[in-house]
């Protein structure tokens, strides 16, 4: 893990040789990769910089040649329809997508802790059914989950996303707890029991505290989940004041059929937050991933 | 053992340790216990138990065009029998292997040949990982209309290269023609998820020793060799988690094709779930989907199986 987690450099002595055949292979394979990943999305960025006419030419404008952030102007000013539209896609979905999370969070540690720790009847069992969450397809979800929301009258609000969301939230965020809760020794909880604490005292002031960057990761993990999330919002919402912006970039690009720039700068506004969040915590997210897929 | 969860349950040692405790006086012994998993417990009910239990029973049903079910009527197993012989059904199914097997290949492929090649410390190493990253980070919905700006037949930027350099006189439509629609969004989902494997082949390269791959290589070992007899076996495990995951992500994936082609032209990018998307919301026949659902549960099941398998190595051992 140290390397990838990049916490210590370990210095590996390695034989001096001249750079082989197998090396070559590697940078072109890395050189080949970053070309196929980036240029989409510097396509994505160099379109969203351009008039619309500007974009609708044959053969392209390799580089705008007039650069103009009126597409980007239009979709954040909200003294404008379009704007005041994509604004409100947007709160929609960061409202949903952080409560979602809070309260997938806040019932999967307890449970991860258990799992983790205590060896009651049928853990395994229980435990087992969490895992088998991740193979069923959403689609087995979606259609009793929707007369289930007709019968309680949630169809067409947020809250029926938040409540359906945990159907992937929950079972994720319990695994990775779980994982994290493995790895930190049960002798500090021993310890506090032995000084008086309670259990519940033991994992609140020891072990919460100590998993806080896990609580961490798999919050962000659930976040960019929900943030993304696209088929639920699409069945369960109609209104347009209540769309989450996957469903709204979709509306949009059917209501302005054409204009490719401002769906573009849309789709680059619609990334930023997750690939902030991913850049300032990307060990905790690649940890997260990676959790329990690995045993050394 | 059992010394060890008495201890950790707060429980005193039981009495007599030859007789082991029934089930019921093991629940009691543990009920605190399940007053942390109750609230997930719950949801779990509610949000998950239940929608399998009722696709499963809606599958044997014809079920009205209004949603009103308690107007449904059983039909056994109609349902399976008429989508098992339409073919229709068949098509979907190709286009489904070829999606899932071809999507998960190459992912595969290209993320180990990444971890590979990231696997040494270079200047600006962290920074390309991140980088290729990114895409398996942002929405699917905003990715399938990149890549339809791409792909787009008069105005795309791949179209307008591939005139540039001369593989064709005119812009290709790739989106729009039954033989290229497949291809053009299997590469689109590669791009996507590559990077996941890459960084779960990443992980797994830590756990190889680099002594092992030093004494291989005093040994007269060279570079394939050494991948091949060290490195390999070392990745088994991750490897199988790997694939299994992204076996069952692309059999799920809904989003790329759903946006990109809507399963079109004439069907030439339908799979399993737009058809089951297409037939519950579309034509509001629930009952029919609910079936097409479970079909695709037991395939599922079966690569469940499997994956439960794989993560739970280690666990087993340590439970015992």
């Amino acid at each position: 893990m140290s390397t990838l987690t990049q916490t210590s450099p370990r210095p590996r002595p390695r034989p001096k040789k001249p750079i082989g055949g197998w090396r070559w292979a590697g940078r072109g394979i890395l050189a080949f990769l970053l070309l196929f990943t980036a240029l989409p999305m510097a396509w994505m960025v160099i379109t969203s910089l351009k008039s619309q006419l500007a974009a609708l030419q044959y053969p392209p404008q390799w580089w705008p040649e007039e650069v103009t952030f009126e597409n980007y102007i239009l979709l954040l000013s909200p003294n404008n329809a379009v704007g005041q539209e994509f604004l409100q896609y947007f709160w929609n979905s960061l409202y949903v997508s952080i409560l979602s999370t809070i309260l997938g969070v806040a019932v999967a540690v307890p449970a991860a802790y258990a799992f983790s720790r205590f060896r009651f009847p049928g853990r395994q069992m229980l435990f087992f059914s969490v895992l088998l969450r991740n193979m069923f397809p959403a689609v087995v979800f979606l259609m009793p989950l929707f007369l289930m929301m007709k019968w309680l009258g949630l169809v067409n609000t947020h809250g029926s996303l938040i409540l359906t969301y945990l159907t992937f939230g929950l079972p994720l965020s319990i695994w990775l707890l779980k994982g994290f809760y493995d790895n930190i020794p049960p002798q500090l909880e021993q310890a506090a029991r032995i000084d008086g604490a309670t259990r519940f005292q033991a994992f609140f002031y020891i072990v919460m505290p100590l998993s806080s960057p896990g609580i961490i990761a798999t919050a962000i993990y659930a976040f960019i989940m929900a943030w993304n999330e696209y088929v639920y919002a699409l069945t369960f919402l109609n209104s347009k004041d209540k769309l989450t912006l996957p469903v709204g970039l979709q509306r949009f690009f059917a209501e302005y059929a054409t204009n490719w720039p401002g769906l573009m700068a849309a789709s680059f506004i619609m990334s930023v937050p997750v690939v902030v969040l991913f850049l300032v915590l990307q060990k905790y997210f690649v940890r997260a991933l990676t959790e329990g897929a690995v045993k050394s | 053992m059992t010394i060890h969860v008495a201890h950790r349950s707060g429980a005193m040692p039981a009495p007599n340790l030859r007789r082991k405790p029934n089930l019921f006086q093991r629940i009691l012994l543990h009920w605190n216990d399940y007053t942390y998993i109750a609230p997930a417990l719950i949801v779990m009910l509610l949000v998950i138990a239940f929608p399998i239990y009722y696709t499963v029973e809606l599958s044997f049903f014809k079920t009205p065009a209004n949603l009103s079910m308690d107007k449904k009527i059983f039909v056994g197993l109609d349902n399976y029998w008429a989508i098992l012989t339409s073919k229709s059904f068949w098509n979907v199914t190709y286009n489904t292997l070829i999606w899932t097997v071809f999507s998960t290949f190459f992912a595969f492929v290209l993320g180990l040949g990444a971890a590979l090649a990231l696997n040494r410390e270079f200047l600006g190493r962290g920074v390309l990982r991140a980088v290729l990253l990114v895409p398996y980070v942002i929405s699917a919905v905003a990715a399938s209309y990149v890549w339809k700006w791409l792909y787009h037949s008069d105005f795309g930027v791949i179209g307008a290269l591939s005139v540039q350099f001369g593989f064709t006189d005119r812009p290709i439509n790739f989106l729009d023609n039954i033989y290229t629609a497949l291809p053009a969004i299997i590469v689109v989902n590669i791009w996507k998820e590559f990077s996941f494997a890459m960084i779960m082949l990443l992980a797994g390269l830590q756990t190889v020793p680099d002594q092992l791959l030093r004494a291989a290589q005093v040994d007269g070992a060279n570079a394939w060799q050494r991948f091949w007899h060290v490195t390999m076996p070392h990745l088994k495990g991750v490897s199988m988690v790997t694939i299994l995951l992204l076996l069952v992500t692309n059999l799920n994936s809904f989003i790329i094709p759903w946006i990109m082609t809507g399963g079109g032209p004439a069907g030439a990018t339908d799979i399993w779930i737009t058809q089951i998307y297409q037939m519950a919301f579309g034509r509001i026949r629930f009952g029919m989907a609910s079936a097409y659902s479970v079909i695709l549960f037991i395939v599922m099941m079966l690569l469940g199986y499997f994956y439960v398998k794989a993560l739970t190595r280690g666990d087993e051992a340590k439970v015992e």
